[in-house]
């Protein structure tokens, strides 16, 4: 097992209003070497948290964290994270953003250029962050996060504020690096179809408090047809799901059907 | 022109002329109109009192001639104007020295350890309240008068802002910029250099900029302790005795031009500079 939530629960506790918040309670994950995991659920149920955890920014209020069979205490190379939030400093060129993240001490440059390269931005090297699209930037975060030789690749909703069209193009592109590099991934997204076509493991979270509700396992090879009649049924068991865990929160229905795009 | 050129070749850029994009960019007819309106109504408030009280009120041709005389080295209050500038200059140029280390070093202590923050913000707070005024007596107690107890004055007057600029732009910094530094294995130093300081600069040179105008503002106030006869808030204060308005209207126009030479020349282009380095000019 390369990375566990033993019996992991998360409390935010809010000083000013002397509230407590159960972000996660008693959650068991295993993160198996060279899968594609994907944690779905909807908004609030945990899915940031979870991740949060994994990478070392956070620490569980009871249970443990496990990474290679030692507990996490904090963040490490061994683990890289794409944000969902812009991330790059916007005073770093794209090469030195990259380079900050590159661990080696000779021919970080060199090595920088290489994972910009994996990603098809060698020819923005110099440029600023600034000056690049919203899908351009995230490029440049999982170059910088692969730049830090990591073992697990942990990546929150990381296209979700892209176009379809080129969601689908980085989703791919992930997908690839994942193969080649054959990588582990923990990749959070709201979007069924996307996890769908990405993952090995598909893995349902539950709000209030934020639980696992279910998995399922993909087998299918990529690429993947959605329009499949398995692949059909099981994207209405898991709207079904999501529905079913979302109205027993008291959410209204209506919400939710947009959430499959 | 270039617009209308534009829209009737159906082209999809165009530029400006240059004298037309610095006549835009730089906003010099705006200045110009903003630097009327002022003349406009000290002018009115000249007439207005002379006419109802029957005061010498300096209109502004008359100080705009006194000025150039005291260019031209006449005395202005037992000194050329010159020598009281010079005067000024140092008082200010020390006590903002000071306050720079002092402020700089508190507002990076005080960004980066939350419970020092908590605890001794309380009391930047406290001395920001304290008008320029209000510091007289507190530091003539601890200086006496003279020299010490204007840089002093000067110094008090332009920490807080320096503090809190500072220790606000630390505090501000994305949490996922620190996030990135702690997973590259960034240590504590790194973070802080690479990170933390550029991401505030902008606040920090903000904390800079207001500290002087601060610690220039306060002059007026602090030479009211110094034991020479010599700077332009001595010479502003001069005329309560000498019955010179001119002369102190000339000191308030000095004063007026070398605060909004410094800010505007030295500041802007400073601020411009940094925010093409950290490439925030284009932040989206
Ligand atoms: N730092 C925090 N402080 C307080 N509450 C938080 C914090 N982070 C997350 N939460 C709360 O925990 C719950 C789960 O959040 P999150 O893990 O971000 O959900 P998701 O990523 O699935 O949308 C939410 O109700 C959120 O408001
Ligand atoms: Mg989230």
């Amino acid at each position: 097992m390369l990375a566990s939530l033993r019996n992991v629960s998360k409390v935010f506790t809010d000083p000013r209003n002397g509230r407590g918040l159960v972000a996660l309670n008693g959650i068991d994950l295993d993160v198996k070497e060279g899968e594609f995991l994907c944690l779905i659920g909807s908004s609030g149920c945990g899915k940031s948290t979870t991740l949060n955890l994994l990478a070392g920014f956070e620490s569980p209020t009871r249970g443990d964290v496990l990474f290679k069979g030692k507990k996490v205490i904090g963040p490490s190379p061994e683990r890289g994270v794409v944000f969902q939030e812009p991330s790059l400093y916007p005073w770093m060129s794209v090469l030195q953003n990259v380079m900050f993240s590159v661990q080696e001490k000779n021919g970080r440059e060199s090595l920088a250029m290489e994972y910009l390269k994996m990603v098809g931005l060698d020819g923005f090297a110099n440029s600023r962050p600034s000056d690049l699209s919203g899908g351009m930037k995230q490029r440049v975060a999982i170059a910088r996060a692969l730049a830090m030789g990591p073992d697990l690749l942990l990546m929150d909703e990381p296209f979700g504020s892209l176009d379809e069209q080129t969601r689908r193009k980085l989703d791919n592109d992930v997908l690839r690096l994942w193969k080649e590099g054959s990588k582990t991934v923990v990749f959070v997204t709201h979007n069924i179809d996307e996890a769908l076509m990405l993952g090995t493991r598909v893995v349902l979270m539950s709000a209030s408090p934020g639980r696992i509700e279910r998995e399922w396992v993909l087998d299918a090879d990529w690429p993947r047809d959605l329009s499949s009649p398995s692949m059909m049924s099981l994207r209405e068991e898991i709207i079904g799901m999501l529905q079913a865990c979302a109205c027993a929160n008291g959410a209204a229905p209506v919400q939710l059907l947009t959430i499959g795009d | 022109m270039a617009v209308a050129t534009a829209l009737d070749t159906g082209q999809a850029q165009f530029v400006f002329r240059p004298e037309t994009t610095r006549l835009m960019a730089k906003g010099t007819w705006n200045a110009f109109l903003g630097i009327m309106v002022v003349v406009f109504i000290w002018w009115f408030v000249a007439e207005a009192m002379m006419f109802l009280r029957g005061v010498p009120f300096p209109t502004p041709p008359e100080t705009m001639s006194a000025f150039w005389q005291a260019i031209m080295g006449a005395d202005v209050h037992g000194e050329s104007i010159f020598a009281h500038a010079n005067a000024s200059l140092q008082r200010w140029g020390q006590g903002y020295l000071i306050a720079l280390v002092l402020g700089l070093a508190l507002g990076l202590a005080f960004g980066t350890m939350p419970r020092l923050h908590d605890v001794g913000m309380i009391s930047v707070y406290v001395f920001q309240m304290i008008p320029g005024l209000a510091w007289i007596p507190i530091a003539m107690l601890i200086f006496g008068l003279g020299e010490t107890a204007t840089v002093f004055i000067i110094v008090m007057t332009a920490i807080p802002p320096l503090v809190i600029n500072t220790a606000g732009g630390i505090r501000e910094v994305p949490a996922v910029y620190t996030r990135v530094a702690r997973m590259s294995g960034k240590d504590d130093s790194a973070l802080f250099m690479k990170v933390l300081l550029p991401a505030a600069s902008l606040s920090i040179i903000n904390g800079m900029r207001i500290g002087l105008a601060n610690g220039w503002r306060v002059l007026i106030a602090a030479e009211m302790v110094v034991g020479v006869a010599l700077g332009l808030g001595f010479s502003i204060y001069q005329s309560r005795y000498s019955l010179d308005f001119t002369a102190s209207f000339v000191s308030i126009m000095a004063i007026c031009i070398i605060g909004l030479t410094i800010e505007k020349l030295l500041f802007v282009s400073m601020e411009n500079r940094v925010r093409n380095r950290l490439g925030l000019d284009r932040e989206d």
